[in-house]
């Protein structure tokens, strides 16, 4: 439901921030070049294309893991996955964001996401699980470059990685078996809802992004009159 | 000589190098380059580099260098001598695609030695690739396509490359037999464009295709729908409820869909509009469809915007939409038993089962109403097709319905007419005809009002009866086929029994083959008649189960043994044909064959022969000359008849009767003469009584009658000893002769007493030259009469006078013809008897022949008495007495001609010689 309240709230701002900027938009350039919007929904649609997959992968995953990770209802503490980025944020922080930013912490997670699940394919016993893993990993690259196309595409700048904080899944002496299955557990929950928030993140955005077209031919109607 | 040195030399020049294999293994020169590849059509030169080395040791220098391609050595004009050490060769335009080419040496200018090979290889260069497409299967892999170009005759490596503009993923390497495609393992990720490109590359070069960029879920192909199932509306039986599971793709991508149907027995498929399956979903209800009709579906997708490619059919399911009530009344009929019993008639109502997409269900039963007048009526319910009611000779409405789960059908309603009732009004221009593998029945409907048409058919058959099947039609009907699973070659009945509101009209009947065939066996043809030069043929008509079509003639083929065959055309309607123009009495070959429109059949041959003559020919010619011949006859008898008086006169001469003699009357034994007239009474006992035979021997002294006994006796020697003297002729002479014999009666006495002088002087002469063995008269024992004939030769005169009239002549020639007939036998009988006669006669018999020779008349009479005297006596030896009476007619007919004819005058020139001896 708050994603309901979300979506009509992000097209009325979208609308209004269209109606405000609509004497300053260069309807020429608009018609002219495709712009953002169809790379946006290309992300969005990978997004789903990724949950879809992550889906199969973590259920082939946890049950590589054994139980208890595999039992449905197995909800442990967040243990000693403080590194992995968070995805939950509060409704109003979200709304807030602004589409830099937004962008910016879609592209940051995933990158780091993608270094931990890269490290998590190396430790995967089966080929099929490896090759899956593997084919998903891809999937996420492929993921991370659409955010930066949409992010180039807007004119945003990509976030620089911080140096030393390449991620390296190397399995420290501190963590035992379960830890570390623990640690797998959570990165693919944490992945999963990391897809599910950019999902929305990029339904917001394009949200956003469509009405423009639609302003542009409600500025040549109101120029025409 | 020369040239046998030089092998010598040749020979120790190897033997020597071999010692050292060095020297053979380091070749005395090279070639550069070593392994060239060169196009096709290009130029190409090598070059040859020799060993200073070899020089030396072979004393040769470039100069010495020649090339050889395939073994064939190059033209001079090819080479470019370098330097002293190296020779270069230049191929123009190459053609062949793999040459070996040597560089040689004539070692001390004359051996031959080869210096070094290479193998040129030549080929084209990779085209570029063209047209390259992918297709992304879901969940698989990822398999592009490309137009390799021209054949390259060349080693070429075809490779895949694919990038993100980030990313570099792994190449792939087309198979050798697969040039033009190459399969990713993987599937590309979606919704990230994706770079594809083709880089071809053999040994002349390499060359990349176009680049395409595109996102591979625009390329995709999703796997088929699966679990289709499909499930009927108990509310509509003309809907039809699918399901389906989506492809996984499903989750992140929008679909559209195709829906085909048919119905489980068709073959086509109808399609489900593509506008109502445009978008995602899992279910669809399909609409319009028949009741209580299976149904078979297939389902496919894709991606909903239109790009990518359908996926597979999903497998087919099927599903039977539920019933309706039946949406049509049966088909309604019936029959009437003939038997008839008082006042009921047994009435066979027949129907036929709905076609399935009539019924709409399973038929559970079948109610049957039979109303006489309006208010009596009975109700049936049968689960057969079929029902049989005793009616009475009323009229009766019949009502049929059919029913089913869900209800029942419009009643079908016939009129069964009253007993009394006559049919009319039947249909016109009956006419069936096959068509479309069909057989088809129109008509031109009556002008009443037609509720609907019956129509009836039945194989006919001599084997088997009419079993007739049948169809309804609606009464706006005039053109239709039969309904039933006809055979060919097969003649049907066809009836169309138009049927109005008060009961049936008059049927019509017409014949039809769904498809013709030629007779399964011809005609068998036989001659009805066969004259001299024409022939009735006939044969039957062919039963109707070989007939196979209707028949449209005949042909007959008649041929002779060895002459051209000839062909007859005969309509159908013949049984029989005349074969008219034959040649007599000859073999004709005939077989005949029957056609219907399809082929005929021959029939097994048929030989007659023509007589050689025409029937009552013979007859024409046999009965004319018979009858000519009756008549000839008849006419002959009745002349002879007309003229027997003169006839007689020619065959039975007048002999004299002694009896009437003038001698007998004077002669002292007048009563003699009387017992001659009077045999009966002189010889009354014994057989002889009728035979006037009378012998006295001369010598015999023996009474009469014993002579008589005697004679008997003798006789029957004669015959049982068979043989005497006479044989066939004698035989033929005793029956000819009897008259004679009995004529000759007194003649044999008269000869008989030759010697004692008989009554006649004979004068004899010789029958048939032989000597006359008769001289009796002469050597009798009165000398008197010789004499006396001598001394009055005019009495002889007076008898020549006579003889040479009527009616002597002819008693000469019947003498003649008389003894010709007795030949020699009659001469030996004669012999035989009077040996002591005739010794003492044969010497008077030059007398006798001068006689003759002066009067020939009185000697041929002579003769002829002579004869006949021989008669007499052969008559007496072999004693024929039985047939006295026909003896005793003929004597006294004999005796009446001589009566009539004798003249007298000679009889007493006999008696005056004195002859005569009285007994």
């Amino acid at each position: 439901m708050d994603l309901r309240a979300g979506d009509s709230w992000g097209l009325l701002a979208c609308l209004c921030t269209v109606l405000w900027h609509l004497p300053a938009v260069p309807a020429l350039n608009r018609t002219g070049d495709p712009g953002p919007g169809p790379s946006i929904q290309k992300t969005y649609d990978l997004t789903r294309y990724l949950e879809h997959q992550l889906r199969s992968l973590a259920g082939t995953y946890l049950n590589y893991l054994g139980p208890p990770f595999n039992e449905p209802d197995f909800n442990p503490p967040r243990l000693g996955a403080e590194t992995l980025p968070r995805a939950t944020v509060d409704p109003d922080v979200w709304r807030s964001l602004n589409d830099k930013l937004r962008l910016t912490q879609n592209y940051e997670a995933y990158s780091h996401l993608l270094c931990y699940l890269r490290g998590l394919n190396r430790q995967a016993a089966t080929a099929e699980l490896r090759r899956s893993l593997a084919h998903f990993c891809t999937s996420l690259q492929g993921l991370l470059g659409s955010i930066a196309g949409v992010m180039a595409a807007l004119g945003y700048p990509l976030p620089q990685p911080l140096p030393g904080t390449e991620p390296t899944w190397a399995p420290g002496p501190a963590h035992s078996n379960f830890l570390q299955k623990m640690d797998d557990f959570w990165l693919l929950k944490e992945l999963q809802t990391w897809l599910w928030r950019s999902a929305k993140d990029f339904n917001r955005l394009k949200k956003k992004m469509q009405p423009s077209a639609a302003a542009v031919t409600l500025r040549l109607e109101a120029h025409g009159f | 000589m020369l040239t046998l040195w030089t092998r010598v030399v040749q020979a120790a020049f190897i033997f020597l190098t071999t010692e050292s294999i060095g020297v053979l293994l380091d070749p005395c020169g090279h070639i550069s380059p070593e392994s060239p590849v060169v196009q096709l059509g290009s130029n190409f030169t090598a070059v040859c580099v020799l060993k200073e080395k070899c020089m030396d040791n072979f004393a040769v220098n470039a100069d010495n260098i020649f090339w050889k391609t395939n073994h064939a050595i190059v033209p001079k004009e090819q080479y470019t001598v370098i330097n002293r050490t190296a020779s270069s060769v230049t191929f123009r335009d190459v053609s062949s695609l793999n040459t070996q080419l040597t560089c040689n040496i004539y070692a001390f200018g004359q051996i031959e030695q080869n210096v070094y090979g290479i193998t040129i290889i030549s080929g084209l260069p990779p085209e570029k690739p063209k047209n390259l497409n992918c297709i992304v299967n879901e969940e698989k892999n990822m398999m592009c396509q490309w137009d390799p170009g021209r054949k390259t005759y060349l080693e070429t490596n075809y490779t895949l490359k694919s990038e993100w503009a980030t990313e570099k993923f792994a190449d792939c390497k087309a198979q050798r037999d697969t040039p033009n495609s190459c399969t990713l393992d993987y599937s590309p990720v979606y919704f990230v464009n994706i770079e594809v490109w083709v880089e071809a590359e053999n040994a002349l070069g390499n060359i990349t295709s176009d680049h395409i960029n595109f996102d591979p879920i625009d390329k995709v192909k999703p796997n088929p729908p699966h679990n289709l199932s499909v499930r009927s509306s108990e509310e509509l039986s003309s809907i039809l409820k699918l399901a389906w599971i989506n492809p996984s793709i499903k989750s992140f991508l929008r679909l559209k869909y195709s829906i085909q149907y048919r119905t489980k027995d068709a073959s086509t498929w109808s399609q489900i509009p593509p506008e109502d399956t445009s978008s995602t979903r899992s279910s669809f209800t399909v609409q319009d469809l028949k009741p209580f009709t299976e149904y078979v579906f297939r389902i496919r997708c894709m991606k909903e915007d239109g790009k990518g490619f359908w996926s597979d059919w999903s497998e087919e399911a099927s599903g039977i939409t539920y019933e309706a009530r039946p949406s049509k009344e049966p088909s309604f009929w019936y029959k009437i038993d003939p038997s008839h019993t008082h006042g009921y008639r047994p009435v066979k109502l027949i129907w036929k089962t709905l076609p399935p997409f009539e019924a709409n269900g399973k038929i559970l039963d079948y109610e049957v109403t039979l109303t006489r007048w309006k208010s009596h009526f009975q109700n049936y319910r049968v689960n057969d097709t079929k029902l049989t009611v005793n009616l009475t000779n009323d009229r009766y409405i019949a009502t049929l319905t059919a029913r089913n789960l869900v209800g029942r059908s419009d009643a079908s309603v016939l009129t069964i007419p009253a007993c009394d009732f006559r049919a009319a009004h039947p249909v016109m221009d009956l006419k069936a005809f096959p068509k479309d593998n069909k057989l088809w029945v129109e008509w031109t409907a009556p002008t009443e009002s037609v509720n609907k048409y019956i129509l009836e058919w039945c194989v006919l058959s001599d084997k088997s009866p009419c079993i007739p099947d049948w169809q309804q039609e609606d009464g706006t009907v005039h053109l239709t086929y039969l309904r039933g699973n006809l055979m060919e070659s097969k003649c049907y009945l066809i009836t169309v029994t138009p049927v109005y509101a008060d009961g049936p009209g008059s049927p019509e009947s017409v014949r039809a083959y769904l498809k013709q065939a030629a007779p399964s066996k011809g005609p068998t043809v036989r001659t009805k008649k066969v004259g001299k030069n024409e022939a009735v043929l006939e044969w039957d008509q062919l039963p109707v189960d070989v007939q196979n079509g209707f028949i449209r003639n005949y042909t007959i083929l008649y041929k002779t043994a060895f002459g051209n065959e000839t062909a007859v055309n005969v309509d159908s309607s013949h049984t029989e044909y005349t074969l008219s123009s034959l040649t007599s009495d000859t073999l004709y070959m005939v077989r005949m064959a029957a056609y219907t429109d399809e082929g005929g059949m021959y029939g097994p041959d048929f030989t007659f022969t023509t007589p050689k003559f025409a029937q009552g020919e013979i007859e024409a010619i046999v009965v004319p000359v018979c009858l000519a011949f009756l008549l000839t006859t008849l006419l002959g008898v009745l002349f002879c008849f007309n003229k027997r008086d003169l006839i007689k006169k020619h065959i039975w001469p007048n002999v004299p009767d002694p009896s009437k003699s003038h001698i007998a009357q004077w002669s002292p034994h007048t009563p003699l003469r009387h017992n001659f007239n009077s045999k009966d009474q002189m010889y009354s006992d014994g057989n002889f009584t009728d035979v006037s035979v009378v012998e006295i021997e001369v010598n015999d002294k023996k009474p009469f009658p014993e002579d008589l006994k005697s004679m008997d006796l003798f006789k029957k020697e004669k015959n049982s000893t068979e043989g005497h003297s006479s044989g066939i002729g004698g035989s033929s002479c005793m029956s000819s002769s009897r008259p004679s014999i009995s004529s000759g009666d007194e003649n044999e006495s008269g000869q008989n007493t030759l010697s004692t002088v008989q009554y006649s002087t004979v004068v004899h002469s010789g029958y048939r030259h032989q000597v006359p063995p008769v001289q009796v008269f002469s050597r009798s024992e009165s000398t008197q009469p010789l004499l006396d004939s001598e001394e009055r030769p005019e009495d002889l005169q007076l008898v020549d006078n006579v003889d040479s009239g009527d009616g002597v002549l002819p008693r000469q020639q019947y003498f003649k013809q008389n003894c010709s007939q007795h030949e020699t036998s009659q001469d030996i009988s004669h012999f035989e008897r009077p040996k002591q006669v005739s010794s003492v006669n044969e010497e008077d018999f030059v007398r006798l022949k001068q006689q003759q020779i002066s009067d020939h008349i009185s000697q041929s009479c002579g003769s002829e008495q002579m004869k006949m005297f021989q008669e007499i006596s052969t008559a007496a030896v072999f004693g024929p007495g039985t047939e006295g009476e026909v003896e005793r007619f003929e004597t006294v007919e004999m005796e009446a001609a001589i009566d009539e004819g004798m003249p007298k005058s000679y009889l007493p020139q006999t008696v005056r010689q004195g002859g005569y001896v009285p007994q």
